[in-house]
């Protein structure tokens, strides 16, 4: 009951791109896939299922390259989630009829996997990659300063 | 990321035990029918409940089992630790992780992973026996309902 890589890369993408790239100056799946260390070729296939949700777009052209579709601080951690992993479910019976023979009115462990549906996906909604973007400047930004004050 | 069929049915299974064990050890049997699954892979759940001091077995005629503590002391997050291991919503990364990798996985996954335990923290089997009970209560009064208007 995992996130996958897909997923994991896909927030990362994201988040490398919002700060790698814009409209004037999209950024190539090469050097994408340099700083977060995984293959172009998966990198390429995460970013066809972003691009297929609207989230980043491609631009064509010698100078071509990939940058976010939308505005980092109006995109949600959870979207980029939904886009590259799907819904983020616990079990399968919340969404659709239940293989396991017991009528959901009566479960007696629905809520538990409801409420844990809802901490998820609450979580990343909550989250925009504006805020991841932010909060890695700060952190660079401390890491300079001690490498400076040494 | 799905919750597997041991964790899904074991804690239906407990939860049926707590319900059912006021007048005595509860037979596996009997909660295999009620919750539609296989005696055999019941067994097996049961014996891992055993051996983590969830469930105590009671030999000989009228014999089955019960919870090894009160309802109200066993915590979800403790029998999907047993059941389940430890929730987290990612592997294990291989990768060095830069400033960005970390960042993405201190404020999403740490996050997910700490407010999801705890709400599997923050529920007992008592709790889910309790509003069991409170669902049952609510349709028997739709029934008398029905029954009086007719």
């Amino acid at each position: 009951m995992k996130i996958s890589t897909k997923g994991r890369y896909a927030l990362e993408i994201v988040t490398d791109l919002a700060i790698h790239s814009d409209q004037e100056h999209p950024e190539s799946l090469k050097n994408i896939a340099a700083r977060r260390k995984v293959s172009e070729k998966y990198i390429e296939r995460i970013v066809k299922a972003l691009r297929e949700a609207g989230i980043v777009c491609s631009i064509r052209g010698a100078k071509g390259g990939y940058c976010l579709a939308v505005q980092e601080d109006r995109l949600t951690v959870y979207e980029v989630l939904l886009a590259s992993e799907g819904t983020l479910v616990p079990v399968d019976c919340l969404i659709q009829d239940p293989d396991c023979g017991i009528d959901p009115g009566k479960c007696l462990t629905r809520s538990v996997w409801k409420e844990m549906w809802n901490a998820i996906t609450d979580t990343a909604d909550e989250i925009t990659v504006g805020q991841l973007v932010k909060e890695i400047s700060m952190q660079s930004k401390v890491a300079i300063d001690n490498v400076v004050d040494k | 990321m799905k919750v597997s069929t041991k964790g899904r049915y074991g804690l239906r299974a407990l939860v049926d035990i707590a319900l059912n064990e006021e007048g005595g050890p509860v037979s596996l049997i009997q909660t295999a029918q009620r919750q539609h699954i296989s005696l055999n892979y019941l067994e097996q759940v049961f014996s891992i409940l055993k051996k983590a001091g969830i469930v105590a077995s009671v030999k000989g005629a009228g014999g089955g089992y019960r919870l090894a503590r009160d309802m109200d002391e066993i915590t979800v997050r403790e029998v999907f630790e047993v059941l389940e291991g430890r929730f987290s919503i990612t592997d294990h990364d291989s990768r060095q992780l830069d400033i960005l990798g970390k960042t993405v996985k201190n404020l999403v996954w740490d996050e997910i992973d700490k407010r999801v335990n705890m709400l599997l923290e923050g529920k007992t089997l008592g709790h889910l026996v309790r509003e069991s009970r409170c669902r049952e209560r609510g349709s028997a009064l739709f029934l008398t309902d029905e029954k009086s208007q007719k």
